[in-house]
């Protein structure tokens, strides 16, 4: 690989995480703000002081938090695949595979 | 022997405690032993880091469940008229989902670390390894919806007469 294509690489992987990076935070913050919040805002709106339908609310929240992020995980890898096809080295695989 | 001595709050509280406390341990453990494999992870394929923070994530739930039960719990003590029976009520919900939660984080821990670097040489581990995590965690929940039980009995105990 030339230096251009290199210092390009860096750049590139720089904003790629910088993206990961703030989608993580958004979840992490999501993970501990919905639960709680949830909690407390179904207990005096929703159920009516009802605390244990307040709590499956929360938890209802957190494993929605959940499968939102393990969804938008599977999107990401398979729009990362579509992209850039060739860029998909797979050293190991293959000399695991030639054993 | 009265049915609401002055001492009764302390076993709720303690139930408040052990409930958040143990399941952040577990939640710690599982986050920080999955984390030891997604680093290992990240050197060879760094393309694969986000769906590999998953166990880290759902450590993180269990850790919610624990908070969850705390707040719930909290919200029910009284400094008088709070029953010895309300008390232990509340110590049994604390420490069941506690419990639970530590075992949830450790199996998260150890699901978490080795299907992530086997993830590393074969991408089809990754559904076997979501499969794995949701039964790990589905212990946590079968603790907190213990708690819940117990603790809406404790809502139904009588008042302190004497």
């Amino acid at each position: 690989m030339s230096g251009q294509t290199a210092a390009a690489n860096v750049a590139g992987q720089a904003a790629q995480q910088s993206g990961i990076l703030v989608k993580l935070l958004i979840f992490a913050a999501a993970l501990a703000f919905a639960p709680v919040s949830s909690y407390f805002l179904s207990k005096d709106y929703l159920w009516d002081g009802n605390a244990v339908l307040a709590a499956i609310t929360a938890i209802v929240a957190a494993n929605v938090v959940l499968v939102t992020y393990v969804i938008l995980s599977i999107r990401e890898e398979r729009a990362a695949l579509l992209v850039s096809p060739a860029s998909r080295k797979e050293p190991t695989g293959e000399s695991k595979k030639e054993k | 022997m009265s049915v609401c001595p002055p001492y009764a709050p302390f076993f709720g509280f303690a139930g408040v405690a052990s409930s958040m406390i143990f399941s952040t341990v577990g939640a710690a453990y599982g986050t920080s032993k999955s984390g030891i494999g997604i680093a290992g992870l990240g050197s060879f394929k760094p393309e694969l880091i986000m769906k590999s923070l998953i166990p880290v994530v759902m450590s993180g739930i269990i850790a919610v469940y624990g908070l969850v039960v705390s707040v719930l719990i909290a919200g029910a003590l009284t400094p008088t008229d709070y029953s010895l029976y309300a008390g232990f009520i509340h110590l049994g919900a604390g420490l069941s989902c506690g419990l639970t939660g530590l075992a949830a984080g450790y199996a998260i821990g150890y699901v978490g670390d080795s299907c992530v670097r086997a993830y590393v040489y074969e991408s089809k581990v990754f559904v076997s390894m979501v499969l794995i995590l949701i039964f790990g965690e589905v212990l946590g929940l079968y603790g907190l919806i213990v708690a819940l039980i117990m603790n809406s009995a404790a809502t139904e105990a009588g008042s302190c007469t004497y």
